[in-house]
């Protein structure tokens, strides 16, 4: 089983957005608690600068979220809102939770695509919501003109249309979906640092948990699903399947206009950039291939065995926000360790599968102490640069 | 004097760039004092927010890197010039 999360500076065990809301409140009957929560949050620099990073409205709270409520977690509480193509949030709300189907088809794929993902968090890993506390999942569509993308902005997801040349509207695909609530859990969890190799870990997290989310809600085990990230984000004048492949970095697209998928799935061509932020999307293709061998490896549903390690890696706690790969092969070893045991082939193809994609997992480290040292260079390949990529176009 | 603009990241991480020969352009007295009036020196680092567009921004010996959140103001209206000058051609 997973160790409660444990850590000298971060506090895992209450999720910041309900540490936010306890230090905000002013009811002399969760005095203690908030006076508590303010502390934390003093204490806390990532979790203060998440708070900064918030919008300045205040967030929805699903009811239940705070001592004394009395709704029980389990459901979802959607909102989609609409922002009319300008660049405005949140828009104006659309649909909410219960309500039937809107006329609007990016409304409606918003809307499931958060079902669907609160439903594999929630089902799979008992998870209430991306903060563990029902925080509300809310979505923007129609963002922008012409806007060729899909963010979190920590507090909301929003999706753009597309420019219905290279791209389709960014709600059709459930994997985008899952990926960017996904943003939400991390950034809830191990804050992983969006840069560098921290970067590309976090965005390995929202590729891996954004497959599952589809894989989850279609019923695919690991040999049948696709491990696409973004099919059919491209319209049908681009040479390719989707923008990235969990199973095989570097063959998503290969187009004359986009150029050739540039994913790696190994180590020896890790791309040294100040693009992307230090190639945050370009290097997850490592972390990215050893789940899919770790996958495959078990057999069956990728959410069970491999799903819950990497998700037990990201909540139990130790693990630096700026960790890099092989800190984090180490932290994944440390949970399959942990839940199934040594010498269990689930902990077995966890270190096969980081030492395929070079990444090293050292010996000697203690295995399921979370305050094992995380962020160590140890058993890791000396990454290979790219200078061409620096280079103006 | 040319300008160049590159947009990396966003969740398709691809990259994208743009350039324009600002003494080329029929408002070129425009340009010029828009490129002198920026704040080349006072950027500041600021964490990167996740599948955020990140801009790199080059001209003569500036060389700027912004989020997506802090491209506000001149420096919109400087990247926005600059595509639609690309958009035109």
């Amino acid at each position: 089983m997973a160790a409660a999360p444990s850590h000298p500076t971060r506090c895992t065990i209450v999720p910041p957005y309900l540490l936010m809301r306890l230090a905000e409140l002013d009811d002399p009957r969760f005095a203690a608690a908030s006076d508590a929560a303010r502390h934390s949050l003093q204490r806390d620099s990532p979790i203060r600068d998440l708070r900064n990073a918030v919008p300045s409205a205040q967030p929805r709270r699903r009811v239940g979220a705070l001592p004394g409520d009395t709704a029980e977690p389990g459901s979802p509480d959607r909102s989609i809102a609409d922002a009319g193509g300008l660049e405005n949030l949140p828009g104006r709300i659309v649909r909410t939770e219960g309500q039937p189907p809107a006329s609007d088809v990016a409304v409606n794929e918003a809307y499931d695509g958060l079902g669907e993902t609160y439903r594999l968090y929630w089902s799979r890993f008992g998870r209430d919501s991306m903060d563990d506390a029902g925080m509300p999942l809310d979505a923007t569509v129609h963002y922008g003109r012409n806007y060729d993308n899909a963010f979190w902005d920590g507090q909301r997801m929003v999706f753009g249309d597309g420019d219905g040349e290279v791209f389709n509207r960014f709600t059709v695909s459930l994997s985008v979906i899952g990926h960017e609530l996904t943003h939400g859990f991390t950034q809830f969890t191990a804050n992983l640092a969006y840069e560098g190799q921290s970067g590309a870990l976090n965005e390995s997290i929202s590729d891996i948990f954004g497959s599952l989310v589809e894989q989850h809600a279609a019923g695919q085990d690991t040999a049948v699903a696709s491990w696409l990230i973004g099919a059919g984000l491209f319209t049908d004048q681009v040479e390719g399947a989707a923008l990235r492949s969990i199973k095989d970095p570097g063959t998503a697209y290969d187009d004359d206009v986009l150029g050739k998928d540039p994913q790696p799935g190994h180590m020896s061509g890790y791309v040294e950039t100040t693009d992307d932020s230090g190639g945050v999307h370009v290097n997850s293709g490592i972390p990215n291939r050893a789940f899919y061998l770790v996958a495959d490896a078990l057999g069956g549903n990728a959410w069970g065995a491999p799903g819950q390690i990497w998700y037990d890696t990201l909540t139990r706690g130790g693990l630096s926000t700026a960790v890099d790969f092989a800190g984090f092969a180490e932290a994944t070893a440390a949970s399959a360790v942990e839940r199934y045991g040594h010498g269990s082939p689930e902990a077995s193809a966890v270190r096969a599968a980081w030492s395929a994609v070079g990444v090293g997992v050292g010996v000697g480290v203690a295995v399921g102490d979370p305050k094992a040292p995380s962020g160590s260079t140890k058993g890791s390949a000396i990454p290979r640069s790219s200078p061409a990529q620096d280079q103006p176009e | 004097m040319k300008v160049v603009v590159s947009r990396s990241g966003g969740i398709t991480g691809m990259r994208t760039t743009w350039e324009v020969q600002v003494d080329d352009q029929p408002d070129a007295p425009r340009w010029a004092e828009l490129l002198k009036e920026l704040p080349w020196d006072q950027v500041e680092h600021r964490a990167p927010q996740p599948d955020r567009y990140v801009y790199r921004i080059r001209c003569e010996l500036h060389d700027v890197i912004l989020g997506e959140p802090e491209l506000k103001g001149m420096w919109r209206e400087l990247v926005d010039r600059v595509r639609a000058v690309n958009e035109r051609h």
